[in-house]
């Protein structure tokens, strides 16, 4: 095939290879066009290859966490507050892909340091002996990475080191979640790859304990579960923003793009003032734990605003931990039969209708029949002007008052104050309460819804309903949220009424009266007692299980507060209300007043106080 | 004739300004380029990142440039006569060298291919191919008549070829290796080898190159992830699928320069290998198209010196003009071509853009080569045909 021998010379050469020269050169434009045709199908004909679109891995869409509104009391201190936290999460491929990375590099740098220090011309190759030296090294410095990780979060010894584990490589666990950010950026100067940092926010409530039922609480997810935080969601919730960010090759974030920024959750100001609640729980706890009771509430109304001044539970829990699972605010939720706390409104409703005059007598011997029921009273209290009847709380002139009255009339006082139907705080799962139907309303039923039975409300709503006394006849809507007035009240009874049912209500004060112990030095208090017989269901009513209630108004000649104290089977022997929540009440009401700067209206009581409190 | 190469020595060039501007175009667009793609290199490596260290690069590589220059100014003014006697010693002190860089070169990614030299390294291969252009054109010079008629003239210095394609093997690096025996093939080509012996030669060269690639596990890897990157996008198919994104991301006008992101970690040796993707996705199409076409012209501007040459009788220049085209348009194609995932990938530089100490300058004297080669080629016209403003310029001289 091919000629080996030398071919006899004589052919031009020069000018016959012009034909090549210019096929080369034709092959190499060739060449330069197919790339220009290959840039313009890359560049300007679009492929839209899905294929393409996955190894744009570098675009992410990162949520911006917004945080949530505070909660703040009438003063503007803290209740709930969102605290940035860190959540600490572990990729267990990406710590393997770093491994090897990290390695190599140290294997170079040791190279480098080697032939710096044996002054060779060029880098040595590793032996193997120093590759596993580098190795374990490396596995040490990691071990104590891990160690220390573990140290940190107080977590158990290997437990980081499992979920690192190289053979079943997990893509995402949570190592801790909400914790203190200090705690968080420590963990980041370790430097461990595939240990990555999420900022959240943690819901915080300063006061613990005692706000606790009427804050509530939020989830993981950051959503109001109970209480104010369930009920105004809405408001506190912020907006949770995104970024579009693009990372390089080791996941660094190079440039944010489309940034929708986060929208902060707006803040509410409660009615509550914290001094007053903090005061109100510690006192509610002591007399909880004095008497031995089941559950104790305790609300305070401003009796010209009908804001909710303090609203205290227990036993209670800490919003904080969730550590117990009682989150019902029974103050707000739960009901009971408010018992004879209901009689200043029976006698309000006799006056203001003229069924009762305010010089009518009563004449009463222990016992009193209506039809085939007797109503009864503790002792005999003989014949009684309508003061007595509230100082002594005599269930047998009260039904007779009640009997004068029309039933229809009668059953209207009762819904008017509120009885039946929600206070409309706003609070979530607010109790409604339940009031007879007028229908079933026979001359008995009269009776007992005298003096409170066949009628059940909420500490709130009864605390409510002392508004129409408190505030001269004029009964307030509820609120949460600090307000200057109320734009939502009614007249219930007339100024005249309620300021001489007050004015009876003061005698039960007395020293002879059913609650002595609410006494306040220094202020006038009006008030009435409750000792309610538990009901046990249907109709039937438990013996020896009661409700200890006392609803009370300070101070009586110009009220700004109104208060109503229930204990729930107080069982170290004392039970009456007048025993038991008066006492409560006398201590929360005296600091209560002094908070909030009233003067006292009495002065004969004064000085002696003033040297007892500020021991 | 004498007189004329001192007048040459002295600086007196015939300014080739077509050339000029094509190389001083190269090199701008190519120092921007390296600049942008290699500022986050040193930043990243080092937890204190001082200014200087961000500027490490494209300092450096300022430097390679400045010397290329230097050296450009010096090979400018050595006669072609004189390139025609030491091209023996040249190549055979590039194979020696190619000997050297396996003992005591520096071992980057498994390929020991630099020397290192006052802490710039020189790629001996791009060295050898610069000798492998001055030696083939003395062959051809001297034994046209045999290579054109016999296959022992083919074979001879292919011999000398083969050898240093071995020791460019053992580096590896049979891109370098390709490079040399396309230069060699194509300025046979051109001088004229028989057709049936040439397209023998040229099966056989290439049945060798499918073997080294089919034997190699690594090389063969590189072709299957180039026929089909997706097979392993995260693994083998990585790079190129990156520069692929590159150009999609780029679209016609590109995203801006510095702006690009594939630089970022994505294009493994953004600033060397894979600096054409980058233009790509900074500069666009518009970019692309800019630099095929200076390189298209390049390689014109290297034939017509040739042709020039060859016309004025000076055979060897001549071949020194075909060899740098043939060098110049190839490891462009091939550089450009990977990038586009025309090519499979090789590890070639892109012609004066590419950062890199050896190659920078190697390709700078190239470029200074074909100059004195038009110089002379002038000169040559400027006394035989009579003009006016040349002769003036002669009889001053």
């Amino acid at each position: 095939m091919i000629d080996f021998r030398l071919k006899k010379a004589g052919r031009e050469p020069t000018t016959d290879f012009t034909g090549r020269r210019r096929v080369l050169v034709a092959f190499m434009m060739f060449c330069m066009v197919a790339l220009v045709a290959r840039a313009v199908y890359l560049q300007a004909i679009h492929e839209c290859d899905p294929k393409f679109e996955n190894a744009y891995q570098h675009i992410d869409v990162v949520p911006i966490m917004a945080s949530r509104g505070m909660i703040k009391d009438r003063n503007g201190a803290p209740l709930a507050v969102s605290t940035p936290v860190h959540s600490i999460i572990i990729n267990a491929r990406e710590v393997k892909k770093d491994d090897d990375a990290r390695i190599k590099q140290m294997e170079k740098d040791y190279r480098k340091h080697k032939k710096e220090e044996l002054h060779l011309d060029k880098a040595m190759k590793l032996t193997e002996a120093e590759k596993l030296q580098i190795y374990a090294e490396y596995q040490k410095e990691k071990a104590y990475k891990v160690q220390q990780i573990e140290r940190l979060l107080d977590l158990p010894i290997g437990k980081v080191s499992a979920l690192l584990d190289v053979e079943k490589p997990r893509q995402f666990a949570y190592l801790a979640r909400r914790i203190d950010p200090a705690i968080g950026e420590q963990i980041r100067g370790l430097k461990l790859a595939g240990i990555f940092i999420e900022p959240e926010y943690k819901r915080f409530y300063p006061a613990k304990e005692v706000a606790a039922h009427l804050l509530g609480f939020t989830d993981a997810k950051d959503v109001g579960q109970e209480g104010v935080e369930a009920g105004y969601e809405k408001v506190l919730q912020g907006i949770s923003g995104s970024k579009r960010v693009i990372r390089d090759g080791q996941g660094h974030v190079v440039a944010v793009t489309d940034t929708k920024e986060a929208v902060k959750g707006k803040d509410i100001e409660l009615s509550i003032d914290g001094r007053i609640q903090y005061l109100a729980y510690r006192e509610l706890e002591r007399a909880v734990n004095e008497h031995k009771a089941k559950s104790g509430v305790l609300v305070i109304l401003d009796a010209k605003t009908g804001e909710l001044l303090a609203a205290t539970n227990q036993p209670s829990f800490n919003p904080n931990t969730k550590a117990k699972s009682n989150y019902r605010n029974r103050a707000i939720n739960d009901v009971f039969e408010p018992g004879s706390t209901v009689k200043p409104f029976v006698v309000a409703a006799g006056l203001d209708s003229g069924y009762v005059k305010p010089n009518d007598m009563f004449v009463t011997n222990g016992a009193y029949s209506i039809g085939r029921r007797t109503v009864k009273d503790v002792h005999n209290y003989g014949t009684m002007d309508l003061t007595k009847v509230i100082k002594k709380s005599s269930n047998i002139a009260v039904s007779q008052m009640a009997l004068r009255m029309p039933p229809k009339y009668f059953r209207g006082v009762y819904h008017n104050l509120g009885f039946g139907e929600s206070a409309a705080s706003g609070f979530p799962g607010e109790a409604e309460g339940s009031l007879i139907d007028h229908r079933r309303l026979n001359d008995f039923a009269r009776a007992t819804l005298s003096f409170g039975y066949g009628v059940s409300s909420s500490a709130l709503q009864l605390a409510r309903a002392y508004t129409a006394l408190a505030d001269d006849g004029i009964l307030h809507s509820v609120s949460l949220l600090k307000r200057d007035e109320d734009i939502d009240a009614k007249r219930v009874f007339s100024a005249k009424t309620a300021k001489s049912v007050r004015a009876m209500m003061e005698q039960v004060v007395t020293k002879d009266g059913t609650a002595y112990e609410a006494r306040v030095d220094g202020y006038t208090v009006a008030g009435k007692t409750g000792t309610v017989k538990k009901s046990g269901g249907r109709g039937g009513y438990i013996a020896k299980k009661y409700f200890s209630v006392f609803a009370g108004i300070a101070p009586a000649k110009d009220p700004r507060l109104v208060m109503v104290v229930m204990i729930d089977e107080p069982s170290a022997g004392q039970y009456y209300g007048g025993l038991v929540s008066a006492p409560v009440f006398s201590k929360v009401m005296s600091g209560a007043l002094r908070i909030l700067d009233v003067a006292p209206d009495q002065i004969d009581t004064m000085p002696i106080l003033l040297t007892q409190q500020f021991q | 004739m004498n007189r004329r190469n001192r007048a040459l020595a002295a600086g007196a060039f015939h300014f080739d300004s077509m050339l000029v501007t094509v190389c001083v175009c190269l090199l701008l667009i190519g120092y921007v380029m390296v600049t942008s793609s290699s500022l986050h290199l040193d930043s990243k490596a080092s937890v204190a990142a001082s200014a200087l260290n961000v500027w490490g690069y494209p300092i450096k590589q300022l430097v390679h440039i400045a010397l290329g220059l230097v050296m450009a100014r010096y090979i400018a003014m050595i006669p072609m006569r004189n390139w025609q006697k030491i091209a023996p010693w040249l190549f055979i002190a590039g194979l020696l060298l190619l000997v050297v860089v396996l003992f005591f070169g520096v071992n980057v990614n498994g390929s020991t291919r630099w020397l290192s030299l006052g802490g710039i390294r020189i790629q001996v291969s791009e060295l050898v191919k610069f000798a492998a252009v001055v030696y083939m054109a003395r062959y051809v010079n001297l034994h046209q008549q045999s290579i054109r008629e016999s296959a022992f003239g083919l074979l001879k210095p292919l011999l000398l070829f083969s050898v240093a394609s071995v020791l460019l093997l053992l580096e590896p690096d049979f891109g370098s290796a390709v490079v040399i025996l396309i230069i060699a093939m194509g300025m046979m080509f051109l001088a004229g080898a028989r057709m049936r012996q040439f397209a023998l030669l040229l099966a056989v060269v290439a049945v060798l190159a499918g073997l080294l690639v089919y034997l190699e596990p690594y090389r063969m890897k590189r072709v299957t992830s180039f026929m089909n990157p997706w097979a392993d996008p995260r693994d083998t198919g990585f790079q190129l699928i990156q520069a692929l994104v590159a150009f999609g991301r780029g679209e016609l006008w590109g995203v801006g320069l510095g702006g690009g992101l594939q630089k970022l970690f994505y294009l493994p040796e953004a600033h060397t290998d894979f600096l054409f993707s980058v233009i790509a996705e900074e500069l666009g199409l518009l970019g692309v198209l800019a630099v095929i076409s200076l390189f298209a012209l390049l390689v014109c501007r290297a034939f017509t010196i040739a042709v020039a040459a060859e016309k004025a009788g000076e055979q060897f220049s001549a071949f020194v003009a075909y060899g740098l085209g043939i060098w110049f348009g190839f490891q462009a194609f091939v550089n450009m071509g990977v990038n586009m995932g025309l090519l499979p990938t090789k590890g070639l530089t892109l012609p004066l853009m590419s950062y890199g100490g050896g190659s920078m300058m190697i390709m700078c004297c190239a470029v200074a080569l074909l100059f004195r080669v038009h110089t002379e080629v002038t000169e040559i016209n400027a006394s035989t045909l009579p003009e006016p403003r040349f002769k003036a310029k002669a009889k001053v001289a």
